[in-house]
C-alpha cells in the first residue's frame, strides 16, 4: 500500500508544481516547492536542507521522523514561519510566505500556526491563563473576549482547575498542555509540535498524544516531529528525512 | 490599538517585578531621575516665589514711577568708583523743572534726614516711647498724588504747610503701630531731635516681602514737608527723585527725564549718564536675570540627573533584553510583531524612569513646604507636569536602542539562546 502511495507521488508533486509555475495557487494547506535552508559555517556552507517539496492537505495529521541533525527542527521552523528558507517556495493557506516581509510573518504565526515546543517555552511569570491569553493580546483581542477564549482553551486541554498557576506550579504535563492550549487558542489552521513529549515520560507522552489525536479528530491539522515509533504510528502520514531530503512520504491509515 | 496590543498591564507588572528583583541597581538607575526631578520642583517653586515677591514690588512702586538717584539702581558691591563718588547731588530744582516736561504729571524730591550731620540717627519719640531707625524723608504735598502711598486716616501735609514750614508729618504704618497702639496717631505729637512735630495723618501698610524687608522697612518712615526736613538739616543734600509719567506715555518721560537731566547735570554727549533711573521695567529686568539664573540652573542640574538616570535604564534595560532574550524569541514566535517588542521595553523604560519622576515629585513637593517657610511661594502646575513628562520621556529615549536591540532578535536564535 505504501508502495502504491510513493509510486503516485511524483506524478502528483508534478502537477502541483505546474500549477504554481503557471501562478495558480496550490489548493492545499501547506505546499513547499525546492526549500532550501543553508547555513553559512565561516567559509563552509551546511545544507540543512536541500530542495525539499511536499504538501499537505486540511486535515491531515503528519509525523516526520529522522535521525538527529536531519532537519526536522528545521523544517517545523520554516513551516512555522518562525524562519525563511535560503531558497525555494512556501505556499501556506495559497499565500505565499517566501515573499512577506516581517509584521506579514508575525501575523501568520499569530493566526494560521500554533507552535508546540519540546520544552514548552512558557513565560515563567506568568499565570497559565495568560500566558495562553498572549497570542489574543498580540491578535489585538479585546480583555474581556480573550480571557473567555484563553479559559475555553485551558478547558479543551482539561486544565480548568490550573488557570492561575504558574509554570512552576505545574508537573510537565500540565505545562504542555498549556503550551498546547497556547497554540490552539486563536484556531489556527496547523498546529506544529517539534518533539512534544521530548521532555515528557513514557504515561505523560501518551496523555499528550490522546490530546493530539482528539484534536485531529475535532478537525485540527497538526504536524509533529518525533523520535518515537510509536508515537510516528498514531498519525496518518509519516514524512521521513535524512540529510536534509525527504527519503519516504507514506500515508499509513 | 497599538498600546492595546503591547498589554500595558502585563508590561507594567513586569517593569514593577524587574525593579524589585534588582532593587539597587534599579536605585541607582532611578536616582538621577529623581534628583532631577526635585531640582525642577524646588526651583521652579523659588521661581514662583520671586516672582510673587516682584508682582508685589511693582505693585507698590508703581508701574509709571521713575525713581532718580545719584547712582544706579541695583546691588551694589564693594567700593564706588571715583566718578560716581565724584558725582553732584540731585537737587530740589532738578525735580521741579523734571515736573514741567510733558510726558511728565509730576515730580517730586526727597530729602534724607534720618542721619543727623553727624551721621548718627536721629531720635525719634511719640507716645512716650523714643527710638532711632526710622525713616525722615521731606517731600512735597504732590507725592500724595502719586498713588504709591495711600493716606489711611487724617490728610497728607498741604502746599500752604510746605510754604510756611509747618512742623507736620505723616507717619507710615510701623511707626503708628509702635508709638501710638492705643487710639488715633492723628494730632498726636512726635518728637524729631528736639522739635515737634504734629501727626497730620496715617498711611496705609505697604506690604512686605523678603527682597526689601530688613531696616528699610516700607513703613517705618515718617514725610514731612521738604521746607521744614531742610530747615531741620540745613547742611542736606542728600536729595532723590520721584517723577511719575503720564499714562501711556511712559517711554517719552524716560527720555523727556533722561534728556533733561543730562543737559542740567552737564554730561557730554557721548558720556554715560551720571544719575540711576529706576522703573518698574527695571526692576522687573533685575529680576528676570536672577529668575533666568535659576532657570538655567534648573535646567543643567535636572539635565544632569536626568542624562545619569537615563544612561542608568539604558544600562538596566540592556541587561534585562539580554537576560530575556527567550522570553523574546516565545512572544515572537507566537506572533508578536517588532513593533509590539519594541513598545514592550519602551513601556518598561518608561516605568522605571516614570516612578523615579514620582518619588522625585513627592520628595519634592515635601521639600516645598519647607522651602516656605523661607520664601512665599507655591508650586507652578508646569513643574510637576514637566518633571513627570521629562523623566517619562527619558526612559522613552533611552530605551530606544535597547527596545530596538530587542525587537530586531531574530525568533529561532533567541528560543535557542541559553
Ligand atoms: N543556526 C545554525 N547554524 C548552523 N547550522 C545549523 C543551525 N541550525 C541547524 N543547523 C544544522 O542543520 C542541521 C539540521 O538541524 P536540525 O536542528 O534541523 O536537526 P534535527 O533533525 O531537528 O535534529 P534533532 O533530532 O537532534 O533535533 C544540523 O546539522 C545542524 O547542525
Ligand atoms: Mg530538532
Amino acid at each position: 500500500m505504501s508502495d502504491v502511495t510513493l509510486a503516485t507521488l511524483p506524478i502528483e508533486a508534478a502537477l502541483q508544481q505546474a500549477q504554481v509555475n503557471g501562478q495558480h495557487r496550490p489548493t492545499s494547506l501547506i505546499s513547499m516547492r525546492d526549500i532550501w535552508k543553508t547555513y553559512q559555517m565561516g567559509t563552509e556552507e551546511v545544507h540543512a536542507l536541500h530542495g525539499v517539496s511536499f504538501d499537505v492537505n486540511k486535515g491531515e495529521y503528519i509525523a516526520i521522523i529522522g535521525p538527529s541533525g536531519s532537519g526536522k527542527s528545521t523544517l517545523m521552523n520554516l513551516i512555522g514561519c518562525l524562519d525563511t528558507p535560503s531558497k525555494g517556495d512556501y505556499w501556506l493557506n495559497g499565500k505565499n510566505v517566501s515573499e512577506m516581509d516581517d509584521d506579514e510573518l508575525a501575523r501568520i504565526r499569530n493566526q494560521e500556526v500554533g507552535f508546540v515546543f519540546q520544552t514548552f517555552n512558557l513565560l515563567a511569570r506568568a499565570t497559565a491563563l495568560h500566558n495562553v491569553e498572549l497570542p489574543l493580546i498580540y491578535g489585538g483581542i479585546g480583555s474581556t473576549q480573550r480571557h473567555e477564549m484563553a479559559t475555553q482553551a485551558l478547558k479543551a486541554v482539561d486544565l480548568s482547575d490550573r488557570v492561575t498557576h504558574r509554570p512552576n506550579e505545574l508537573s510537565g504535563g500540565q505545562r504542555q498542555r498549556v503550551a498546547i492550549a497556547r497554540a490552539l487558542v486563536n484556531h489556527p489552521s496547523i498546529l506544529l509540535a517539534d518533539e512534544p513529549t521530548g521532555a515528557l515520560d513514557t504515561h505523560t507522552s501518551k496523555e499528550i498524544m490522546d490530546l493530539f489525536e482528539r484534536l485531529h479528530s475535532e478537525g485540527n491539522t497538526i504536524i509533529v516531529v518525533t523520535h518515537e515509533h510509536d508515537i510516528a504510528a498514531r498519525a496518518h502520514r509519516i514524512l521521513s528525512i535524512r540529510d536534509g531530503l525527504i527519503e519516504k512520504d507514506e500515508k499509513i491509515k | 490599538m497599538k498600546l492595546l496590543r503591547s498589554d500595558i498591564y502585563e508590561n507594567l507588572r513586569m517593569a514593577l517585578s524587574t525593579l524589585l528583583a534588582n532593587k539597587l541597581r534599579s536605585f541607582l538607575t532611578v536616582f538621577g531621575v529623581v534628583i532631577g526631578v526635585i531640582t525642577v520642583m524646588l526651583i521652579a517653586s523659588i521661581i514662583s516665589g520671586i516672582d510673587v515677591s516682584v508682582k508685589k514690588e511693582v505693585e507698590s512702586f508703581g508701574t509709571r514711577s521713575i525713581f532718580i538717584s545719584k547712582f544706579s539702581p541695583g546691588i551694589h558691591v564693594g567700593r564706588r568708583s571715583r566718578e560716581e563718588r565724584m558725582r553732584k547731588e540731585l537737587s530740589y530744582d532738578d525735580a521741579i523743572a523734571l515736573s514741567n516736561l510733558p510726558a511728565v504729571e509730576l515730580s517730586v524730591p526727597f530729602l534724607d534726614i534720618t542721619n543727623n550731620f553727624f551721621g548718627q540717627k536721629l531720635l525719634v519719640s511719640g507716645g512716650g516711647k523714643t527710638t532711632a531707625g526710622v525713616a525722615l524723608q521731606g517731600t512735597l504735598p504732590e507725592f500724595e498724588r502719586a498713588g504709591t502711598q495711600v493716606v489711611s486716616e487724617g490728610r497728607f501735609f498741604t502746599q500752604s504747610e510746605e510754604d510756611t514750614k509747618q512742623d507736620v508729618c505723616v507717619i507710615g504704618s510701623k511707626v503708628a503701630d509702635d508709638f501710638f497702639k492705643f487710639g488715633s496717631p492723628v494730632g498726636q505729637t512726635i518728637k524729631i531731635g528736639s522739635d515737634e512735630f504734629r501727626v497730620v495723618g496715617t498711611l496705609q501698610k505697604r506690604e512686605q516681602f523678603l527682597i526689601s524687608g530688613g531696616s528699610d522697612d516700607q513703613n517705618n518712615v515718617i514725610y514731612l514737608p521738604f521746607s521744614v526736613a531742610k530747615k531741620l538739616k540745613p547742611n542736606a543734600d542728600d536729595i532723590y527723585i520721584l517723577a511719575v509719567g503720564r499714562s501711556g506715555q511712559m517711554d517719552e518721560a524716560k527720555d523727556q527725564v533722561r534728556d533733561l537731566l543730562r543737559v542740567r547735570r552737564q554730561v557730554s554727549f557721548a558720556a554715560p549718564d551720571n544719575f540711576g533711573m529706576e522703573t518698574a521695567e527695571s526692576i522687573l529686568d533685575n529680576f528676570r536675570s536672577i529668575t533666568a539664573g535659576l532657570a538655567i540652573a534648573m535646567v543643567v542640574i535636572s539635565s544632569v540627573g536626568l542624562m545619569v538616570g537615563g544612561i542608568g535604564v539604558m544600562n538596566i534595560m540592556l541587561v534585562s533584553v539580554t537576560e530575556r532574550t527567550r522570553e523574546i524569541g516565545v512572544r515572537k514566535a507566537i506572533g508578536a510583531k517588532r513593533s509590539d517588542i519594541m513598545w514592550q521595553f519602551l513601556i518598561e523604560a518608561a516605568t522605571l524612569t516614570g516612578i523615579g519622576g514620582v518619588v522625585g515629585l513627592s520628595i519634592g513637593w515635601l521639600s516645598t513646604f519647607l522651602l516656605r517657610l523661607l520664601l512665599p511661594s507655591y508650586v507652578p502646575l508646569w513643574a510637576p507636569i514637566g518633571g513627570f513628562v521629562a523623566s517619562v520621556g527619558i526612559g522613552l529615549i533611552f530605551g530606544l536602542w535597547p527596545a530596538w536591540k530587542a525587537a530586531r532578535l531574530d525568533p529561532i536564535e533567541s528560543l535557542r539562546y541559553e
